[in-house]
């Protein structure tokens, strides 16, 4: 399995140019409908969480018509729990289908976990034991997902909380298969890998540098808290404040290496004024800037 | 080593509350019990669904207060976790549910507005289907109109309650009159809901209408509908009643018994 990295970057296609703008965008929240339409911010994209837009109709598919106008649109998918073992959901998968056809999305994206247990929805990211049982049934899941949709999707690397005693494979290793394997992109969570690495006490920066830069799409950055057991911290990746400083320390390191890619601003508990993400996302495009004059700069 | 799948069942289990004793051989301590570690799970589970429960049914939340409200969602969420990962379409039962609970007794008509609430989000996120109006109907001669059979908006919902409901989620909005209160002997009360156009709308119906609604809803003519419904009430005039479900949108099409 050690050179599964390896191949993995040599066999995988890398992502065409990218479909979103090399800017941030931000989470799409109902609460920021309104003011979105009404001030028209610049910013580059929305994302928007898949599930929510699954309805028959209504005003939600309203509001969603109206920011598609607007603004590109990245689809993010919570629930169509790729790991887990038996089949996929087909309603769910048509469903998605359905909405794809109607956004026209930039990305569609899905998440390295799993979701479902004989049908009941956890409404939860768990994380995978890393086997070659697993990596099997989930790149397996990615392929029909894909096939499906008719379109390459972005897979993003979790945050977790628990480890298995039978993982034997380390995550960036099983994600690297996972696109050799279904030729899938990589959505590179840097607030995830940091949540991870506290958690479980692994080197953040080693895992950033093992994803070649041309297998990511999209990155995503999030505010996490801490869970106090007796004398230990857990981190927990809420999405309920700002990014930490460590987190745009390895992002703007991402960067550096890899050059501009979309990065999101995701919000989801605790939700503030829509001033606060454009405030966040503001601050990611002056480091997406920073790196698009150097590339333009060694381009001249 | 266990499977995935069972594996999975597993942390489903401990998730809803069951016992975790079967998963802590597998799970890496690492300075934690492993029952801290799936503890981050399990809350996400009953913590976010009971959230989602919430968004729902903000009315029989504010009606109970938070405390309740987490408590019973909890238990909800153990016995009837969503089978769809669609949140809005979430927690269907829960007004059955509170039925079926002592601890709610005291408040009898909680488990109507909380039908009454999911009856609105079914509406709200209902397919957009143009309504029929009065003018569809032109060409229909006269002597036919008993055969007449109405397809409901696929947004229209129906609830007869013995509590004053509309009026009970009314007083329970955002921007309401807080010292606005609600009579509950002002009785037994019918509505319709259904959203037309963008906005959900309660009509108030009477025992008449109701029973007329509710006939035209399962499909059965006018003829029909119209005797249902004043053998229910005998003093029943059920032709404004039905002029009224035509205008505000409660139907989708119409034929006529072959």
């Amino acid at each position: 399995m050690t050179n599964l990295a390896h191949t993995a970057h040599s066999l995988a296609s890398p992502i065409s140019a990218s479909p979103l703008p090399l800017r941030a965008g931000i989470g799409l929240k109902a609460q920021h409908y309104q003011e979105i339409i009404d001030t028209a911010p610049n910013i580059g994209w929305l994302e928007v969480h898949s599930e929510n837009y699954m309805c028959a109709g209504g005003p939600t598919q309203t509001w969603l018509s109206a920011m598609r106008e607007r603004y590109p649109i990245s689809l993010h998918g919570v629930g169509l729990s790729l790991g887990s073992a038996g089949p996929l959901d087909q309603t769910h998968l048509k469903r998605l289908v359905d909405l794809e056809h109607r956004v026209e999305p930039g990305h569609v994206s899905e998440h390295l976990s799993w979701s479902i247990a004989d049908g009941v929805y956890l409404n939860d990211l768990i994380a995978l034991p890393y086997t070659e049982e697993a990596l099997e049934v989930f790149s397996t899941h990615v392929l029909e997902m894909q096939d499906a949709l008719k379109r390459r999707v972005l897979i993003e690397n979790p945050s977790s909380y628990l480890r298995y005693e039978h993982s034997v494979i380390p995550e960036p290793e099983f994600l690297l298969g996972v696109v050799d394997k279904s030729d899938c992109g990589v959505l590179l969570d840097v607030n995830n890998v940091f949540v991870s690495a506290m958690n479980h006490g692994f080197d953040a920066i080693a895992y950033l540098d093992q994803i070649p830069a041309d297998l990511i799409g999209e990155i995503h950055l999030g505010g996490h808290s801490q869970v106090e057991f007796d004398d230990r911290v857990l981190r927990v990746d809420d999405h309920g404040s700002r990014v930490c400083d460590d987190v745009w320390a390895l992002y703007e390191r991402v960067i550096a290496r890899c050059g501009p890619k979309p990065t999101l601003i995701e919000w989801d508990s605790n939700i503030p004024e829509l001033s606060v993400l454009l405030d966040e996302a503001a601050k990611a495009d002056g480091i997406l800037n920073a790196y698009t004059e150097v590339s333009h700069a060694v381009a001249v | 080593m266990p499977s995935l799948s069972k594996l999975q069942t597993a942390v489903r289990d401990v998730s809803l509350g069951g016992d975790a004793s079967a998963l802590v051989a597998d799970i890496i301590g690492d300075g934690f019990a492993p029952q801290q570690r799936l503890n981050i799970h399990r809350n996400n589970t009953t913590i976010l669904l009971g959230e989602a429960l919430a968004a729902t049914y903000s009315v029989t939340h504010k009606l109970v207060g938070d405390d309740f409200f987490e408590a019973v969602a909890r238990l909800f969420v153990r016995a009837q976790p969503p089978r769809s990962p669609c949140l809005f379409e979430y927690g269907e039962g829960f007004g059955d549910f509170l039925a079926t609970l002592p601890a709610a007794a005291d408040l009898p008509y909680l488990p109507d507005v909380a039908r009454l609430e999911w009856m609105w989000n079914a509406a709200f996120h209902a397919a957009d289907v143009t309504p029929l109006t009065s003018s569809d109907l032109a060409f229909v001669d006269a002597d036919a109109y008993g055969d007449l059979i109405f397809s409901p908006h696929p947004s229209l919902r129906l609830i007869s309650s013995a509590y004053p409901i509309k009026e009970i989620w009314d007083v329970n909005q955002d921007g309401a009159d807080p010292n606005a209160t609600v009579n509950l002997d002002e009785g037994p009360q019918a509505l319709a809901v259904l959203r037309p156009k963008a906005s959900v709308e309660m009509i108030e119906l009477s025992p008449g209408g109701f029973v007329l609604a509710q006939s035209l809803m399962n499909g059965a003519t006018l003829e029909d509908a119209f005797a249902a419904a004043q053998h229910n009430a005998p003093n029943f005039d059920p032709a404004p009643t039905l002029a009224v479900l035509i205008s505000v949108g409660a139907f989708q099409s119409h034929t006529l018994r072959p």
